[in-house]
């Protein structure tokens, strides 16, 4: 057996479609869940004209109704204008509220420019040396400092965007973009989140663009990875989901050498995924061996 | 009993349980036994730790009650003229924590079973938190019917509704707080968990000739949702029953008790079965896997319990594949 010709970045692989009824239920439930149990009655979201993001926020206005949803744009000087576009789109659709923070002011106030240093220092990283790497990586963790804020301005609970297929290969900023109080699409493939995408109603502009994670002009995900989504979650799918060896993966049509890079991708990610431990030194320690569910009676904010 | 017309309504209480919240779960069993008294409900049936919620894990010894806690008294007080199964965690005499099912009827407490599989793979972890019970029995009700009750996982496991209809239950129930998972568009009804559940309780069904009655909570703790879908399976392996899948909900359903006594005579499977084979069969089989007893249809080298010789597994999962099958030469 082949790997199947997936021409498109679009293609869903079949074994990978999901029953969307249910997954809107399940979805709209557990964002319902989330908030009650915290005593939160609103969510604030970081909406950067992509799909998910885009998804959340229709998830989310289907789960509480948009009124409770505040949509933040946070871009930065490079980002592309078609994305604040898309997602300006999603707001007038949706009807949320929503706001603009431009974070370029906080991102070149570490790092500086080129005509004057930034709280790094003359010898920090900055003066426009800073890789693309490092900015992209300084501005996902500002745009998660403006989200927390507004996160108590809003009242609101920060609802997570990443997908599953990004969070296995590590294609995350540790408490940036991934940082959240809680992710209703982070058990679901990037091809699934399209096919989920399509089923609420995200403006097609948004689902039929190529992936980015827009840190530099004409970035896209595919292009910087050497992979197609649909290839990808498919590997993904099997090999970690459906726990097949190597000799079955090559089976399926993948090649070893593939399998293995991605297999490094997935173990090297491993940290990014787990709460940080904590040295064991006390006879109850927090995730260890003092094991609460995150919500119970009194733990609600009141 | 059996011999007459006799029609029993069964109520499932599909409800979202609060974690840890056993006050205000409490107070909403009372509030549905009322509820199910005022529509002449024979008997309520509530899911798997109904009264705490599931995901507990350290909050299990916090919510704990002893049988004779005035709480569950109580409730039991609260089912005069009808019968009610519901479940919490039952704290023994030596302290320890047991996921129990109770029969409570005519305002005692009847019959209490303790849960016998504790699942601790994949996203359970029930073994940690809890004790196992060692029982089995079927009990008669006041509805003049055998109950036999099971827990979640226990259905799990084929012994345990065969066991259940040859002590003489003609209801099983089986109270779930089963967490939905896998929604490939390729399932009956658009989850797994859902087509996995809906296959077993159909066979138990039909393979014991009673009526199963299977209560599944719905909501959510933590990540992960409970789907309902809870049903009423007939003797023939028909459902009577099947509520709606997350939408929390009183659902009823009348059975006659008449269908037990037709499908037994026309298909009497209890009547062959041979628990005597069972036994002795069992019997040599634990011998052998405790390397008691040769096995005389095994291969030569078979580790005790299993028949043939082992064999190389094949390659290992991510993380592991210094140990890849290829790479062993052998």
């Amino acid at each position: 057996m082949t790997q199947p010709p997936f021409d498109s970045p679009f293609d869903l692989p079949p074994e990978l479609a999901i029953d969307t009824d249910v997954a809107r239920r399940v979805i709209a439930g557990f964002i319902r869940g989330q908030l009650e149990q915290a005593g939160f009655e609103r969510v604030v979201l970081g909406l950067s004209g992509g799909i998910d993001s885009g998804l959340v926020a229709y998830l989310v206005a289907e789960a509480i109704g948009a009124e409770r949803l505040l949509a933040v744009m946070l871009p930065y000087r490079s980002s592309s204008p078609a994305s604040r576009a898309d997602a300006e789109a999603v707001v007038t659709d949706l009807g949320c509220a929503s706001d603009v923070v431009d974070i370029t002011p906080m991102v070149d106030g570490y790092f500086g420019d080129p005509e004057r240093p930034g709280a790094a220092g003359p010898d920090g990283p900055g003066r426009g040396e800073a890789t693309a790497l490092q900015r992209g990586n300084f501005a996902a963790r500002m745009r998660m400092a403006v989200l927390y804020d507004r996160s108590v301005t809003w009242s609101g609970l920060v609802v997570g965007t990443g997908n599953k297929t990004e969070s296995l290969i590590g294609y995350t900023t540790i408490f940036g973009d991934s940082a959240c109080a809680f992710n209703p699409i982070g058990d679901l493939y990037k091809s699934q989140v399209r096919q989920l995408a399509v089923a609420v109603g995200v403006p097609s502009v948004i689902v039929n663009k190529a992936p980015s994670a827009d840190l530099w002009p004409g970035q896209t995900d595919e292009a910087e990875g050497g992979f197609s989504y649909p290839v990808l979650d498919r590997l993904l799918f099997w090999r970690i989901d459906k726990r097949r060896s190597i000799e079955e993966m090559v089976a399926l049509g993948f090649t070893t050498e593939m399998v293995e890079r991605v297999d490094r991708m997935v173990a090297g990610a491993e940290f990014k995924r787990q709460v940080p431990p904590i040295a064991k030194l006390g006879p109850r320690t927090a995730g260890v061996d003092y094991l609460y569910p995150r919500r119970r009676p009194g733990s609600a904010r009141t | 009993m059996l011999g007459l017309v006799q029609s029993i309504k069964i109520a499932l209480a599909q409800i979202a349980p609060r974690l840890g919240g056993l006050q205000a779960n409490l107070a909403s069993h009372h509030r549905l036994l009322d509820e199910a008294r005022a529509g002449d409900v024979d008997l309520l049936v509530f899911p798997e730790l109904g009264l705490t919620g599931y995901l507990l894990q350290d909050l299990a010894a916090e919510v704990a009650m002893r049988l004779d806690d005035p709480r569950l008294v109580s409730l039991a007080a609260a089912t005069d003229g009808m019968s009610a199964i519901v479940s919490f965690v039952e704290e023994s005499a030596d302290h320890r924590l047991f996921i129990a099912a109770a029969l409570l009827e005519d305002g005692e407490l009847r019959h209490v079973h303790r849960k016998l599989f504790l699942p601790t793979y994949g996203l359970f972890d029930e073994r940690r938190f809890f004790a196992a019970g060692d029982t089995l029995r079927a009990v008669p009700s006041r509805l003049g019917v055998g109950i036999g009750i099971g827990v979640c996982e226990d259905f799990w496991h084929l012994a345990v509704p065969q066991v259940l209809a040859l002590d003489g239950a003609q209801i099983l129930v089986n109270v779930s707080s089963s967490p939905g998972r896998d929604l490939a568009a390729t399932n009956e009804v658009g989850l797994g968990t859902a087509t996995s559940w809906r296959t077993l309780m159909r066979t138990y069904a039909q393979l014991t000739t009673s009526f199963v009655v299977f209560c599944n909570r719905v909501g959510v703790d933590e990540s992960i949702s409970f789907w309902g879908g809870s049903e009423v399976i007939a003797p023939n392996g028909a459902a009577i029953l099947s509520a709606p899948l997350y939408d929390e909900g009183l659902y009823t359903v009348d059975i006659a008790t008449a269908d037990i006594r037709r499908e037994r005579i026309a298909l009497p499977l209890l009547r062959d079965e041979r628990p005597e084979l069972n036994i002795r069969e069992l019997e040599r089989i634990v011998a052998e896997r405790a390397g008691l007893a040769s096995d005389s249809t095994a291969e030569p080298d078979a580790e005790p319990g299993h028949d043939l010789t082992a064999v190389d597994p094949p390659s290992a999962a991510i993380g592991f594949r210094a140990n890849r099958g290829h790479e062993r030469k052998s």
